[in-house]
């Protein structure tokens, strides 16, 4: 018994492959956008018609598109929206979500109801046409991409973080807590919290992924960021005509839609490996 | 129970039936690859569909290239090379200093409800483009009729208010349709003329169905359907057209793609001319482009060539004026504003405009994304920074920019034909472009003769050019993709029609 609990210690302390993957993944994204800011080979957005649709290249690393723009630089650039969009929508669905679920989870009844069934209402709307419905009435932009992913992933973070309040009420020290008479915000803050923030965090790395997904899928409808700022799913939907004739065109943004999303799965798997109880004691 | 399951049975044999029916009737473009010569329609693919059937009220030129020369007919009709060929006049006469036109009617011609066509009909239609009845922009090219005077039943005078060479090339188009006066009820609907074909279906925003009249007066198409089919993009045209759903794909709009059709031989090419201007457009009447200089500074700063080769793939004619070379006034006005960015810059800064931020709305359609991004690029290295705007194309766009002016830079295929004048020599129109000076040259070349006109509209186009009224970037090339064994198909657009008459297999 006591050699298996320091095998289970060790273990914890030891970082899962996945998790390694995925951070890695992840870290090659944000450098890609940090980069941006400070250095891209060329304007990503200035056309040089004379050069256009090269393949890699010296001097264009992912070669031209159809105007004579840098792919790499684009590829740079888009890595910084595709952040910025996971970013907010996350941060959206966090502030929202996360209180909504533990207010449900503390209270039970009717705040309860009218929160979870507030939820269930708005996952049964899919993000995408919430994001269509605000491109319709406020035109499309970064910015309604982003407000429509992070509405769309409120109800994930509610539902974790009401799971998980659930979970920390029925435990004793809130029972200790509660007899003393402590105030239900002191309660949250102090004890509640506390205990569901790992869950929170891999509920983050999971909705970063799919917010990835979803802003890619709305440039590629032409509903996310307007041309020309370089987004990874418009580079992918420009690509198309030319896939019979420049595939390399669709692979490379491609490519990068599948390692930001890839990144931020295994990393919300690696993460879920370390916080969650449960599956600590199994392993 | 026993029962129950005679329903399903039921049911399943009428899925089946109703399946193979579909199946039937979607066949009529399928499977090019047999060579059968029993096919007796074509199905045409195009993309930018009609919002209705009346061209009357509504701008836009699917209506008019969907029903022109089909189902409506004019007194005249512009041929293959431009020129004006007799349809339902069988001739004509000029008379009274060349301001009186007798045409001599066609006998036994009818409308497809059974109607018959004679001279109070051309009267009635002719009035009606001038009354209210028509609020298309295009119907001030009947202003200059005087009166309509009928002859007898077969002859019809009309007069007009001075010598008019626009005008007769003018009837063979749109404004010279010919409408039966008791089948305008609900033209937005019902399509009712003399043509070789009557719709037989309209399936909103997906096709349009012609049936072959059996009761025309001329010559009928070889084929018994012709079918107008609308996509969303490019792509997917010529996908339909490599799985055999359509045959021909008209006014192709993904230069890109055709690389793989031009060497199959199971296909055929045609790199046609078509009278469409890519016309990018600068609000005259409205801040920073109701300056000249800063308008200028547009057409200094974008290299037209670079714009054909990257947008269009080097398909596209350019002319650096809005008159596309089938036009008897065409001339190269390349020269006018070459690409020169710093020459550009330096017109901004003397209109007080640098680092200048405007809107660029967009219509969605292919060729008007694929010019968006280049035009945008080339402004941002003079320093004007453009936002695009998408617009959703035609009922947005039209909505706002076309009709409520508003916007500040747009792109637009202009396809009527001879537009230069409809375009820019009204105030009114979304251009906004200032009149004033080409007013009174437009209307002394319209009344001269033949080459006091073309001398006299060449002079018009400098103005304007000269004036940078707008920027026309290319004419638009009508490239057709169609099944090897498909004949008949009008390779120039020179009109907004889109004749289908010809149309046969081999």
């Amino acid at each position: 018994m006591a050699e298996e609990q320091v095998l289970s210690a060790k273990n914890r302390r030891k970082a899962s492959p996945t998790l390694i993957v995925g951070a890695i993944l992840v870290a090659a994204v944000v450098l890609a956008a940090l980069l941006s800011f400070i250095w891209t080979p060329y304007n990503p957005v200035q056309a040089f018609p004379a050069d256009r649709l090269q393949g890699s290249s010296a001097a264009h690393l992912m070669g031209t598109d159809r105007y004579g723009r840098d792919v790499f630089s684009g590829i740079l650039y888009g890595a910084r929206i595709t952040l910025l969009v996971g970013l907010v929508a996350v941060g959206i669905a966090l502030l929202i979500g996360t209180p909504l679920g533990i207010l449900a989870g503390m209270r039970r009844g009717i705040t309860e109801e009218v929160t979870m069934r507030g939820a269930d209402i708005l996952l049964a709307f899919p993000a995408l046409l919430v994001a269509i419905m605000f491109g319709a009435v406020f035109g499309a932009s970064t910015l309604t991409a982003m407000l429509a992913i992070g509405i769309g992933s409120i109800p994930g973070f509610a539902r974790v973080a009401r799971s998980g309040t659930l979970q920390v009420m029925s435990t004793e020290y809130i029972m200790a807590a509660r007899a003393s008479s402590q105030s239900s915000w002191r309660i949250a803050r102090r004890h509640v919290m506390p205990n569901i923030i790992g869950m929170v965090v891999v509920q983050c790395s999971v909705s970063f992924a799919i917010a990835v997904l979803a802003e890619a899928a709305l440039s590629f409808l032409g509903l996310g960021t307007p041309p020309p700022v370089p987004s990874w799913g418009r580079m992918l939907q420009e690509s198309q005509q030319f896939l019979g004739t420049y595939p390399m065109l669709a692979v490379w943004p491609g490519s990068a839609i599948a390692i930001a999303v890839l990144g931020f799965t295994l990393l919300g798997d690696g993460l879920r490996d370390r916080f969650d109880p449960k599956l600590n004691g199994e392993r | 129970m026993s029962a129950k399951k005679n329903h399903v049975r039921l049911a399943a044999v009428v899925m089946a039936g109703s399946l193979a029916l579909t199946a039937c009737s979607a066949g009529s473009g399928g499977g090019s690859a047999d060579g059968t010569a029993s096919k007796t329609g074509v199905t045409l693919a195009l993309t930018g569909e009609p919002v209705n059937l009346d061209f009357t009220t509504t701008a836009g030129a699917a209506i008019p290239q969907a029903l022109m020369s089909n189902v409506y007919e004019g007194l005249v009709e512009i041929d293959q090379d431009g020129e004006i060929q007799p349809l339902l006049a069988e001739s004509w006469e000029l008379s009274n200093g060349n301001k009186t036109y007798t045409f001599k009617l066609r006998e036994g011609a009818t409308f497809s409800n059974g109607e018959a066509f004679t001279a109070d009909d051309v009267k009635f239609s002719i009035e009606r483009v001038k009354s209210d009845a028509w609020i298309s922009s295009l119907k001030k090219k009947m202003d200059v009729v005087d009166s309509v005077k009928v002859n007898s039943d077969t002859e019809v005078a009309i007069t007009l208010k001075k010598p008019s060479n626009a005008w007769l090339f003018d009837m063979g188009t749109l404004v010279g349709a010919i409408f039966d006066p008791s089948g305008v009820d609900d033209l937005a609907n019902k399509a009712i003329g003399t043509g070789p074909y009557a719709i037989d279906a309209w399936n909103r925003g997906q096709s349009i169905e012609f049936a072959t009249r059996d009761d025309y007066w001329g010559e009928k198409p070889a084929i018994q359907t012709a079918t107008l089919r609308y996509f969303a993009d490019a792509v997917a045209t010529t996908n339909a057209l490599q799985s055999g759903d359509v045959d021909v794909v008209y006014n192709m709009q993904s230069p890109e793609l055709l690389s793989s059709f031009e060497s199959d031989p199971k296909y055929q090419v045609l790199d046609g001319t078509s009278n469409g201007e890519i016309i990018l457009s600068m609000n005259n009447k409205k801040a920073p482009f109701d300056d000249k200089r800063v308008r200028q500074a547009v057409m200094y700063a974008i290299d037209r060539q670079a714009v054909i080769d990257t947008a269009w793939n080097g398909y596209g004619t350019k002319v650096g004026g809005p008159v596309p070379t089938t036009d008897p006034y065409y001339e190269d006005l390349n020269d006018v504003y070459p690409y020169d960015p710093a020459k550009a810059k330096s017109l901004l800064k003397d209109a007080g405009a640098e680092n200048l931020n405007i809107t660029f709305t967009v219509p969605t359609r292919p060729y008007a994304t694929a010019v968006s991004e280049i035009v945008v690029s080339q402004l941002a290295e003079v320093g004007i920074n453009a936002k695009i705007e998408s617009s959703e194309f035609p009922a947005v766009w039209l909505d706002e920019v076309f009709t409520k002016h508003d916007y500040q830079m747009s792109v637009v295929l202009a396809v009527e034909s001879r537009d230069v004048l409809s375009m820019f020599n009204n105030p009114d129109y979304y251009l906004g472009y200032d009149n004033s000076k080409i007013k009174d040259l437009a209307a002394s070349a319209d009344a001269a003769d033949e080459a006091g006109y073309v001398e006299g509209m060449k002079k018009v186009v400098r103005t304007i050019v000269d004036d940078a009224a707008a920027d026309t970037l290319f004419i638009f090339p009508n490239i057709v993709v169609a099944d090897a064994n498909v004949t008949g198909i009008p390779a120039n657009s020179v009109t907004e029609a889109l004749d289908l008459t010809n149309l046969g297999w081999k």
